[in-house]
C-alpha cells in the first residue's frame, strides 16, 4: 500500500473509537524485557505478574499443571515464575494482555489459533535470528509476536467484513492478506502498522508488521522484515498457521527474504534447514500446550 | 500383528531415563549417521526403543549406551540395530497424510501441468526400497483416484524395487493385516481392498499399474537404466548407507528424475550434506527435494 493511502486509512481508523488501547502492562513489560537476559530483573517480572490477578492465577495454575510441575507445587507467584521460566512467563503475559485488548465477543478469528500462530512465529523468529547471529534476537521475537497484530484491529474496525475476508481465505486456501485486499481494500499489514505507530512500538518492528508479506523492496525494511516473513512462512508450513491448508510449494532458498538475509548474514547459507524445520515440531507442541493453558480458563 | 500391538503399548509408557541429557547426544549421532531427526516431543519413542536395545546389549545408562554406539568395535552393527528399532512400524499404507496431501494438492498437479505442455499424458513414479509393497500400492491408489477425476485421460506407471527377494514376493502378494491398513481412508478401503479372512487383499484393478522388481540401489549399472521419472520415493533406506554410497545413490535418483521431478524421503529424514543439486522444498507438514527445471536453476541460483 502506498504511503498516501496508508495515511488515509490511518485517519479513518484512528478517528474510530474502536481502535484498541495499549494494554497497561505492555509498556513496562517491553521496557523490562528490552535488555540482555542476564540483566532482566526477576522481581520486576514477579511484580508485573502479581499486578493482574487473573494473570497471576494463570501462572500458578500452569506452573502446577502436569506439563511444567517440577518437584514441589508452586505456591507463590515468585515460585511459579521460577518454575515456568522467564520466557514462558513473558509469553503468557504478552498473549494474555494482548488478548484482552478487545472483548472476547469481538474476535472474528479464533483467538487461540491466532495466538498459536503469533507465538509460533515469535519463537521461530528468535531461533532463526540466533542461528544467523542477528544482533538482537529478542527484538526478532517481539516482531514475530506482533507481526499479525493488525488482525486485532481488523476485528475491531471491520467486524463482519473481516469475517468474510478470513472465511474467504480459508475457503479458497489463499493467504489472508490477499483475501483482505479483495474484500476490505486494505490488509492486516496496514492496520497493524497503524496500531504499532499509535502504541509507539519501535519503528523497525512496525516495518516488519507492515511489510512481512511484501519482502524484497530493499529501500524499505531491514533484516527484521525478512526474518518475520520467513518465520511466518515456515510456521504456516509446520502446523502453526491459521488452521487451513495452503496448497503450495515453498523453496525457501529462493525467497526474496532469504536472498536478502544471506547477503548480510552468511551463516544462513550454512544452516541445516531440513533439521531446523523438523525441530519446529517441538515448538508446535510447546506452543499448543501453552495456548491451550491460556484459553482453558 | 500381535507383536506390533505389544510394541505400541510399550511405547506408551514413559521411560524412567527420559530426561537424561545423553539422549540429545544419541539423537544427534543418529541424525549425523542416518539423517533421521527425532524431535524432542517424540523423544519418548526414541527412548523407549533405545531402551530395548540397551537391555539386549546390557548398557546400564544412556551414557553407557552412547559408548556402545561410538566406541565399541561392533558400533556400526549396533547403530544398525538401533535404526531398525526406530523405523519399526513405519511401513503401513497411507503412512504420511501430509505427504499424501502434498502429492494430491501440489505435486501431481504441478508435474502434470508441466508434462501437458510437452503433450505427455503419462506419469511415472518409483518406489525405491518398497519393502513389502505398502508404499507403491498407496501411490497406485492415489493416482487411480486422480486419473478418474482431475487427470482424466492420463495413464501412470509405478516401478517398485527392493533389495530383498522375500520383500518383493510379499509385496506382489499384496495382502495386509488390519494394522497395516489402519490409516487407509474408508473410501479407499471399500474401493481398493477385498476382505479375506482377517486380512485385506489389494484389489486386482490396482495391480497392473505396478511393476515389482529386485534392485540393488548400489548397483550402478542397473541404476543407469532408471530414467524419465516424475517422482522417486525412498523411505528409510539411505539411513543404512555410508556417506559415500548415499551421495552416489542420490545422484542416481537425481539423474533418473525429469526436470521438475520430486524426491521424497521418509518422515524427518534429511539429505543435508549429501547432495547439493536437489533443492529442499516445503509443503504444509511435509518436505521434499526438488529437481528444478533448467529455467528455474538459472534464475534462482543464489
Amino acid at each position: 500500500m502506498r504511503t498516501e493511502s496508508l495515511d488515509r486509512l490511518r485517519t479513518r481508523i484512528t478517528s474510530i473509537d474502536a481502535m484498541p488501547a495499549i494494554p497497561v502492562i505492555l509498556r513496562p513489560l517491553l521496557r523490562c524485557l528490552d535488555q540482555p537476559v542476564e540483566q532482566i530483573d526477576i522481581d520486576k517480572i514477579v511484580e508485573l505478574v502479581s499486578y493482574d490477578k487473573s494473570i497471576a492465577a494463570q501462572c500458578l495454575r500452569i506452573a502446577n499443571s502436569a506439563l511444567f510441575m517440577r518437584n514441589a507445587p508452586a505456591e507463590t507467584v515468585r515460585s511459579a515464575v521460577m518454575s515456568l521460566g522467564m520466557w514462558r512467563v513473558r509469553d503468557l503475559l504478552f498473549s494474555n494482555s494482548l488478548s484482552q485488548v478487545i472483548p472476547a465477543k469481538r474476535w472474528v478469528v479464533d483467538p487461540a489459533v491466532f495466538w498459536r500462530h503469533s507465538l509460533g512465529v515469535a519463537l521461530v523468529c528468535r531461533k532463526l535470528a540466533e542461528m544467523i547471529e542477528y544482533p538482537d534476537p529478542e527484538k526478532a521475537y517481539l516482531a514475530g509476536l506482533l507481526h499479525d497484530i493488525g488482525v486485532i484491529v481488523n476485528c475491531m474496525v471491520a467486524g463482519e467484513d473481516f469475517r468474510v475476508a478470513s472465511e474467504k481465505a480459508a475457503r479458497e486456501q489463499i493467504p489472508l492478506d490477499e483475501a483482505e485486499q479483495a474484500t476490505l481494500g486494505f490488509t492486516h499489514n496496514d492496520t497493524g502498522r497503524i496500531l504499532a505507530d499509535a502504541w509507539k512500538i519501535p519503528a523497525d518492528i512496525g516495518e516488519a508488521i507492515e511489510l512481512h508479506h511484501q519482502v524484497g523492496d530493499p529501500q524499505r525494511g531491514g533484516p527484521l522484515v525478512a526474518l518475520v516473513h520467513l518465520s511466518d512462512l515456515l510456521c504456516r508450513m509446520r502446523d502453526l498457521g491459521y488452521g487451513y491448508y495452503e496448497p503450495r510449494q515453498i523453496d525457501f532458498a529462493n525467497e526474496p527474504g532469504w536472498l536478502y538475509l544471506t547477503m548480510q548474514f552468511p551463516y544462513l547459507a550454512e544452516i541445516d534447514f531440513a533439521r531446523f524445520t523438523f525441530a519446529l515440531d517441538e515448538y508446535a507442541k510447546e506452543v499448543s500446550d501453552l495456548v491451550a493453558a491460556v484459553f482453558s480458563s | 500383528m500381535s507383536n506390533q500391538t505389544i510394541l505400541v503399548k510399550e511405547d506408551a509408557a514413559v521411560p524412567e531415563n527420559l530426561g537424561d541429557p545423553a539422549w540429545i547426544r544419541i539423537r544427534d549421532l543418529i541424525y549425523q549417521v542416518s539423517g533421521i531427526y527425532q524431535a524432542e516431543n517424540k523423544f519418548y519413542l526414541l527412548v523407549s526403543r533405545a531402551n530395548r536395545r540397551m537391555k539386549v546389549v546390557g548398557a546400564r545408562s544412556p551414557r553407557e549406551y552412547l559408548e556402545f554406539l561410538t566406541a565399541r568395535p561392533n558400533r556400526d552393527s549396533e547403530m544398525r540395530n538401533l535404526l531398525n528399532e526406530i523405523t519399526i512400524g513405519e511401513t503401513c499404507l497411507f503412512r504420511s497424510l501430509p505427504q499424501i496431501d502434498a502429492l494430491r494438492k501440489v505435486v501431481i498437479p504441478s508435474v502434470a501441468e508441466a508434462k501437458k505442455k510437452l503433450s505427455f499424458t503419462k506419469l511415472r513414479f518409483w518406489s525405491a526400497g518398497c519393502s513389502t509393497g505398502e508404499e507403491p500400492y498407496t501411490l497406485a491408489m492415489l493416482l487411480m483416484e486422480e486419473t478418474q477425476t482431475t487427470l482424466k485421460g492420463w495413464t501412470f506407471e509405478i516401478v517398485a524395487t527392493d533389495l530383498n527377494d522375500r520383500s518383493v514376493a510379499k509385496a506382489q502378494e499384496g495382502i495386509y493385516n488390519d494394522y497395516a491398513v489402519r490409516n487407509v481412508p474408508p473410501e479407499f478401503m471399500s474401493k481398493y481392498f477385498i476382505k479375506s479372512g482377517t486380512d485385506f487383499r489389494v484389489a486386482d484393478s490396482v495391480r497392473p499399474h505396478i511393476t515389482f522388481t529386485r534392485l540393488n540401489l548400489l548397483d550402478d549399472s542397473k541404476m543407469l537404466f532408471m530414467r524419465g521419472l516424475d517422482a522417486v520415493f525412498c523411505c528409510n533406506v539411505l539411513i543404512y548407507f555410508d556417506g559415500k554410497s548415499k551421495g552416489r545413490t542420490v545422484q542416481h535418483f537425481y539423474n533418473a528424475l525429469l526436470p521438475n521431478g520430486y524426491f521424497f524421503l521418509g518422515h524427518s529424514e534429511s539429505l543435508f550434506g549429501i547432495n547439493e543439486t536437489f533443492r529442499l522444498v516445503h509443503f504444509p507438514g511435509a518436505t521434499a527435494y526438488w529437481k528444478p527445471s533448467e529455467a528455474v536453476t538459472k534464475a534462482g541460483a543464489p
